[in-house]
């Protein structure tokens, strides 16, 4: 449909089958609170993740004349966005109830249009329109929607009342002011449980939802950023105004079709995308697998961090950002950022510990050749962490025309969700291009390091919770996981507050973040993004620590073996490979985050 | 009421607090520190939890901070060494530092132990409002501790009416969208926004804080608001005199003649 029609699925009901209708990607899903209703929650929805749902999704609760402190209640603790109220409330009530959330309005309709529209005009943002039937909906019967194609009021519209696979308009000036259609009884296996083939079919065929193309969940935190118990926004009211304008433009801009357009266009023709996935055939036949590596090495600057890097810069034009600030580690997000600042005509200063400017010299001059303004950072342990604070610290200092530029699905609510989204273009086009090579999308194994996990976000993205795809996060180790001298943030660390957000981290007892230790400056870092914590946690990943031994023989054999000199960061995911035992016919595939270049120092030291 | 909140029931202008970070310049530095600030007249005292990465402040509190862990100041010490001041002084005090030691420290306990020190309220900077109030309101309520939220310049009228709500003993008052110790003066644009708060008849009282160091500073954040906190400008004190009656005496010749004994 041309006008963008959005879709509601209503009268879900169990776990798995919400989580599975959230994957088809609906605007709305509805949950009905009507004891009368086969599809009632009332007494179950304390067991349905809502927290899970993706915040692009908007949570319905269906009511029948249910009394105001009830109806309230309900809202209040499972945090509804909208109410859809069937029974007959008055415009006092829906007024009264629109403070806590939105408001649909539904009316049962027979061959006229209800009389009192109107009066309900300034107290609710939608109305329904449904088939007359006692029981919330869900009766399968549809009335006859001629009637509408004389509807002139401004107030959009959803349309339900037995829209079933069949339903479909070859004229859509028959439906003005149609914004959703509402989905139910005829979409479902069994009362509450949904096919959900057929609703993606449905959406297909109507083209339904044009704006939501992301579709997984697992992937996506919460209206506050939370991933489970990981994430949120711990910060300093100071930088509540930048981090609140963020949240509050990321999802629209972000699904916007000129964003959309200068997105993928950069991605193509500056970035190099789609990157190759290469089948790797000697590394093949030393793991004893099918293993593609996917080449994000070729990206333009040598590293996946351009994906994101240009997602956020044209979010910073759409703000309006005079500057951007960024942190970096091993200077490929320093790079990243110069570069796309010097394309498009924005000042750049990039903060980078003291410690890391020494072991990442050509990375350093390549930013200054880029124009980019560099700050030195001594503070602390004077690598990646020490360069966050101070780039915050900046951002605090300087709020109004600065865009801070994160590197990674690291700090507060929303840069993990932001980076993650701009980096899954990893896994799409893992996906599609196996289809090609293999015949099948899904791979058992997707192998990728993590330092704050952008790269590993990045290529896990469209496999989380398939059900079918082992997702391994390498971690650096250090002189040893055990050590002391680590940065394996997942085996070692504990929950806490890093960068404004709750997640695993390296501390002492006493509170204190204590330093990593990784011979790769990427992964010297002793957090994680939250988005992997909450993976680690519900087991949707594994995590594995890497030492710097391993990862540096690594390196080596895999450029004797394929010809291609990897980051010191990416040659972790590769030595993870001889940790796992694998059948023939698996297949896995090797995020090759970086090119080594900018380590060859380091290797050289290493080897001689 | 805690000590804090009779104090500030009591007198409403020209308020002087000083703040310092526990554990500096040397780990046992507390007593005397409060001491001295007592015998000169300063009417309570922000006592700082060092944190390794305070991503609020300056580089004369993260320094001051980075020490203070070297010395082994924590939670459990400082809350030690309060209990063993508990009585000798009646000068309100409040704690100020960042989620994550308090949560290591598990934020119940924190409370409760806070309470059982003295302490009268709490200020952490980077809990947001909502998770207090969905959270800890309760808990804060139950050992009288008051919760201390910061607003800024750019802070909106509809969340400082809800931090307001949220209080119950003062709103510190952030001088400008910035770190702590980066503020050297003053202007129309901290006398604008000084004068908007007040016009908005806010329950509870404010104090202005950041950047307070000379007697420009201190007189517009008391012609305007409720009083003032002084703090990188005592900590460079401190570090410069051992002798903390001294650097008291210091830092407030340099805020202005009126500022001492002022009760
Ligand atoms: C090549 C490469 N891979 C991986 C990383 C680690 O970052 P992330 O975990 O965000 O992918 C970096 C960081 O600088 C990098 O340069």
């Amino acid at each position: 449909m041309k006008n963008n029609i959005k879709l509601k699925v209503c009268g879900i009901r169990s776990p798995a089958n919400m989580m599975e209708v959230a994957s088809a990607g609906p605007s709305y899903m509805g949950f009905i609170f009507f004891e009368h209703s086969p599809r009632d929650v009332s007494r179950t929805i304390a067991q349905l993740p809502l927290e899970q749902l993706p915040e692009h999704i908007k949570r319905v609760a269906v009511m029948v004349n249910k009394p105001l402190d009830k109806a309230r209640e309900i809202v209040k603790k499972f945090k509804f966005d909208l109410v859809q109220l069937h029974g007959n409330e008055s415009p006092e009530y829906c007024k009264s109830i629109r403070k806590e959330a939105g408001v649909i309005k539904a009316f049962a309709v027979s061959d006229h249009l209800p009389d009192e529209l109107e009066e309900y005009f300034d107290c609710c943002d939608y109305y329904l329109f449904d088939t007359k039937s006692d029981m919330a909906g869900g009766s399968g019967k549809s009335f006859d929607h001629s009637i509408l194609a004389r509807y002139t009021l401004e107030k959009k519209y959803f349309l339900g009342g037995g829209i079933g696979p069949d339903f479909k308009t070859d004229d859509e000036s028959l439906y003005p002011g149609l914004c959703a259609l509402d989905i139910n009884s005829r979409f479902e296996t069994s009362p509450g449980e949904k096919d959900v083939s057929l609703i993606k079919n449905f959406m297909q065929n109507l083209e339904l939802n044009k704006t939501s193309s992301i579709n997984l969940s697992g992937c996506f935190p919460d209206k506050e950023g939370f991933y489970g118990k990981f994430g949120g926004a711990y910060i300093p009211e100071m930088l509540y105004p930048n981090i609140d304008e963020l949240r509050k433009n990321y999802i629209e801009v972000l699904e916007s079709e000129q964003f959309k357009y200068d997105f993928k266009n950069l991605l193509k023709d500056y970035v190099g995308r789609p990157t190759a996935l290469y089948y790797a055939g000697n590394l093949s036949e030393k793991t004893g697998a099918r293993v593609y590596v996917k080449r994000e090495d070729l990206c333009h600057t040598g590293a996946h961090k351009l994906n994101n890097v240009v997602g956020q810069a044209l979010f910073a034009k759409q703000l309006k950002k005079k500057k951007i600030i960024a942190e970096t580690g091993a200077g490929q997000h320093g790079v990243a950022t110069a570069t796309v600042c010097a394309l498009l005509g924005i000042p750049c200063t990039v903060f980078m510990g003291s410690k890391d400017i020494l072991r990442q010299q050509p990375n350093v001059l390549r930013m200054k050749m880029l124009g980019a303004e560099l700050v030195p950072v001594e503070s602390g342990s004077k690598t990646l962490k020490d360069a966050t604070n101070e780039a915050i610290r900046h951002w605090i200092n300087h709020p109004e025309e600065t865009y801070y530029l994160i590197g990674s699905t690291i700090g507060p609510h929303p840069y993990p969700d932001l980076v993650a989204r701009l980096q899954s273009v990893i896994s799409e086009e893992i996906k599609k291009q196996l289809l090609e090579k293999e015949g099948r999308e899904d791979p058992d194994y997707v192998f990728a390091c993590a330092g704050g996990g952008s790269n590993a976000a990045g290529a896990f993205f469209h496999f989380i919770g398939n059900g079918k795809t082992r997702l391994i996060g390498v971690e650096a180790g250090g002189e040893g996981a055990d050590s002391g001298k680590t940065a394996a943030t997942i085996y070692k660390g504990t929950p806490g507050i890093i960068h404004g957000c709750k997640t695993l981290l390296l501390q002492t007892s006493d509170g204190q973040v204590t330093e990593a230790h990784s011979v790769s400056a990427g992964l010297d870092y002793p957090g994680i993004g939250p988005m992997h914590a909450y993976l680690h946690n519900s087991k949707l990943a594994e995590y594995i620590p890497v030492n710097d031994k391993e990862a540096l023989d690594a390196a080596m054999s895999f450029s004797r073996a394929e010809g291609i000199i990897p980051a010191l960061e990416s040659a972790h995911a590769i030595a993870a490979l001889d940790k796992f035992t694998f059948s023939p016919d698996d297949l896995v595939v090797l995020c090759l985050s970086g090119r080594g270049d900018k380590d060859l120092q380091t290797y050289e030291k290493h080897y001689s | 009421m805690n000590p804090l909140q009779e104090l500030l029931s009591v007198k409403k202008h020209k308020l002087l607090s000083v703040f310092f970070t526990a554990g500096y310049p040397e780990a046992g530095s507390a007593f005397s520190i409060i001491k001295s600030a007592e015998n000169a007249g300063i009417d309570f005292l922000e006592v700082g939890m060092p944190y390794s990465d305070p991503l609020a402040d300056g580089p004369v509190i993260q320094q001051s901070s980075t020490r203070a862990i070297e010395n082994g100041m924590t939670i459990e010490l400082l809350l030690k060494q309060l209990n063993e001041i508990k009585g000798k002084t009646r000068i309100p005090l409040l704690l100020m530092g960042y989620l994550n030691p308090v949560m290591q420290y598990g934020t119940d306990r924190f409370i409760r132990d806070a309470s059982g020190a003295g302490v009268s309220a709490v200020i952490l900077p980077d809990l947001p409002v909502s998770e207090y109030l969905r959270d800890f309101q309760p808990l804060y309520k139950k050992h009288g501790i008051s919760p201390v939220f910061l607003v800024t310049p750019n802070t909106s009228i509809e969340r400082i009416r809800s931090i307001d709500n949220a209080s119950d003993a003062f709103i510190y008052v952030v001088s400008s969208a910035a770190t702590t110790g980066k503020q050297k003066s003053f202007g129309q644009a901290q006398k604008e926004y000084f004068q908007r708060l007040r016009s908005m008849k806010l329950k509870n009282p404010l104090i202005g804080g950041f950047g307070i160091h000379n007697n420009q500073t201190l007189s517009q954040a008391w012609e305007n608001l409720n009083g003032a906190i002084c703090g990188s400008a005592f900590l460079k004190k401190l570090a410069e005199y051992p002798d903390t009656d001294k650097a008291i005496k210091q830092l407030l010749d340099d805020l202005g003649p009126d500022s001492g004994n002022n009760n």
